[in-house]
């Protein structure tokens, strides 16, 4: 995307007032190399420029994508179920090095209906069900695209059976090229053209 | 069943409840009269339930350990919320829905919602003004943030490209000025503008009226309109119809009249 692009132009420090560009450069060297989609890269060490040798570990050169919050919501019918697989999901974010901003549990909500009880007439005698829905809320700060995509993958693949899982990411990005400038500053006379015509 | 024995080989993966390789003595179920609950050789509670046996803490642990090298650390440069706003203004939001059913796709999951603050975008004051009475309701002016949700097309991608693609022409026809802007009228205005409203008018014709009774010379609109109370006057009408009616709002109208009609007597 224009997105991606423009952090790759980054990266090499192009077209951007002085200040800005030397944060670029504290970043630069706080991030050596970058993943995406294809690859996989050990970035744990900030100095050390070579990855550790994992065969399955392959490097890309396309920029990272920042997840500034990712919200799980678990449902269940079982609250017991969804305490053991928060316990899981923390642990394993707290493993993996991801902050945990809050967890907490929105209250239950509770879908009754009433049938009659009998197949034929009896339409004073009914039965009354209820289905019960717990939810879990765990938020994570401050993911970068593939570790996103581990942790997602670990715990959506360990989800128990009967419970579902919702998960909005909030995708940070720049302002693309072509918002930057108003587009009628660089392009006067067809602007003039199409209007008299 | 040997005590460091490792848990790990025994449920590697997620399997039923078998009581002969799990060494706990477990009951469950609701209890006969005067009873205990039953045990769990042959109790169908216990293999119905979801287990986490293959996920207990050390197991958890070996799982990270392997999957630590294809995670990538955070920029630490951008550590707090602001900055990451400064540097990084636009927010995209997309939602993954997994749950067991029929089909694994669900219509919601195309929905993509983008939120950008208006003070992070290039715009001046007239532009800023067009983009706001363009966008209508999906502007909040306490928290100056654009928010557009787009579920207009099949795909999540598609969607994307599109609220990119309508932000860009927001963005540049709002920097547009059309001829019929002219036409604004005072209702239109979204803040208050003291020069050439009727209040300006009123003002100045009393005291026109005031200085011509005195007989006083023929003092100018100009001389009027740079004169201190009627400066007074302005910043307080301003303040009074743009921020609305406060304590402090309220005695600043009520100490510039009394300048401006120079009353002295009421308190």
């Amino acid at each position: 995307m224009a997105a991606r692009c423009l952090w790759r132009r980054l990266c090499q420090g192009s077209s951007f007032p002085v200040n800005y560009a030397s944060r670029v450069m504290q970043k630069q060297c706080f991030l050596p190399n970058f993943d995406l989609v294809g690859g996989r890269f050990s970035g744990s060490h900030v100095h050390t420029e070579e990855p550790k040798t994992n065969p399955l570990v392959s490097i890309s050169d396309e920029p990272e994508i920042l997840y500034r919050r990712l919200s799980l919501l678990v449902k269940g019918h079982d609250k017991a179920v969804l305490d053991s697989y928060e316990y899981f999901a923390v642990l394993a974010a707290k493993e993996l090095g991801i902050t945990v901003e809050k967890v907490h549990r929105p209250p239950k909500k509770i879908e009754r209906l009433t049938l009659l009880k009998s197949v034929h007439i009896y339409k004073k005698h009914r039965v009354q069900y209820e289905m019960r829905t717990h939810y879990t809320c765990l938020e994570l700060k401050h993911l970068t695209g593939s570790t996103a995509a581990v942790y997602l993958e670990y715990v959506e693949r360990n989800l128990p059976e009967g419970v579902a899982m919702e998960v909005k990411k909030t995708k940070i990005e720049k302002i693309p090229e072509h918002i930057r400038e108003p587009v009628w500053d660089t392009l006067p006379q067809v602007e003039e053209t199409e209007v008299k015509s | 069943m040997a005590v460091d024995q490792d848990w790990s080989s025994v449920y590697p993966t997620a399997a039923a409840f078998k009581p002969a390789s799990v060494p706990l003595p477990i009951r469950m179920g609701y209890p006969v009269k005067g009873g205990v609950p039953p045990p769990k050789e042959g109790n169908l509670e216990l293999i119905k339930i979801p287990n986490f046996l293959h996920l207990t803490p050390p197991a958890i642990k070996k799982h990270c350990a392997a999957l630590r090298d294809f995670c990538t650390e955070w920029p630490s440069a951008l550590d707090s919320d602001e900055k990451c706003e400064q540097h990084f203004p636009i927010e995209i939001e997309t939602v993954d829905y997994v749950s067991a059913g029929t089909s694994i796709r669900n219509p919601k999951a195309r929905i993509v919602t983008l939120r950008v603050k208006l003070s992070n975008l290039n715009l001046d004051d007239h532009a800023k003004k067009k983009l706001i009475k363009l966008v209508g309701a999906r502007y909040c002016k306490d928290t100056d943030v654009l928010t557009i949700i787009i579920d207009r097309c099949p795909l999540r991608r598609q969607n994307y490209d599109y609220g990119i693609h309508l932000l860009t022409v927001l963005y540049h026809e709002s920097w547009k000025t059309e001829a019929w802007e002219s036409e604004k009228t005072e209702e239109d205005m979204e803040e208050y503008i003291w020069e050439n409203s009727s209040s300006q008018r009123n003002a100045l014709d009393t005291l026109l009226q005031i200085k011509a009774t005195e007989n006083v010379s023929n003092v100018t609109k100009e001389d009027l309109l740079a004169s201190e109370v009627v400066r007074n006057y302005r910043n307080s009408v301003i303040a009074l119809k743009n921020e609305g009616e406060t304590e402090s709002n309220i005695s600043q109208y009520k100490e510039s009249v009394k300048k401006l009609l120079n009353i002295q007597a009421l308190p």
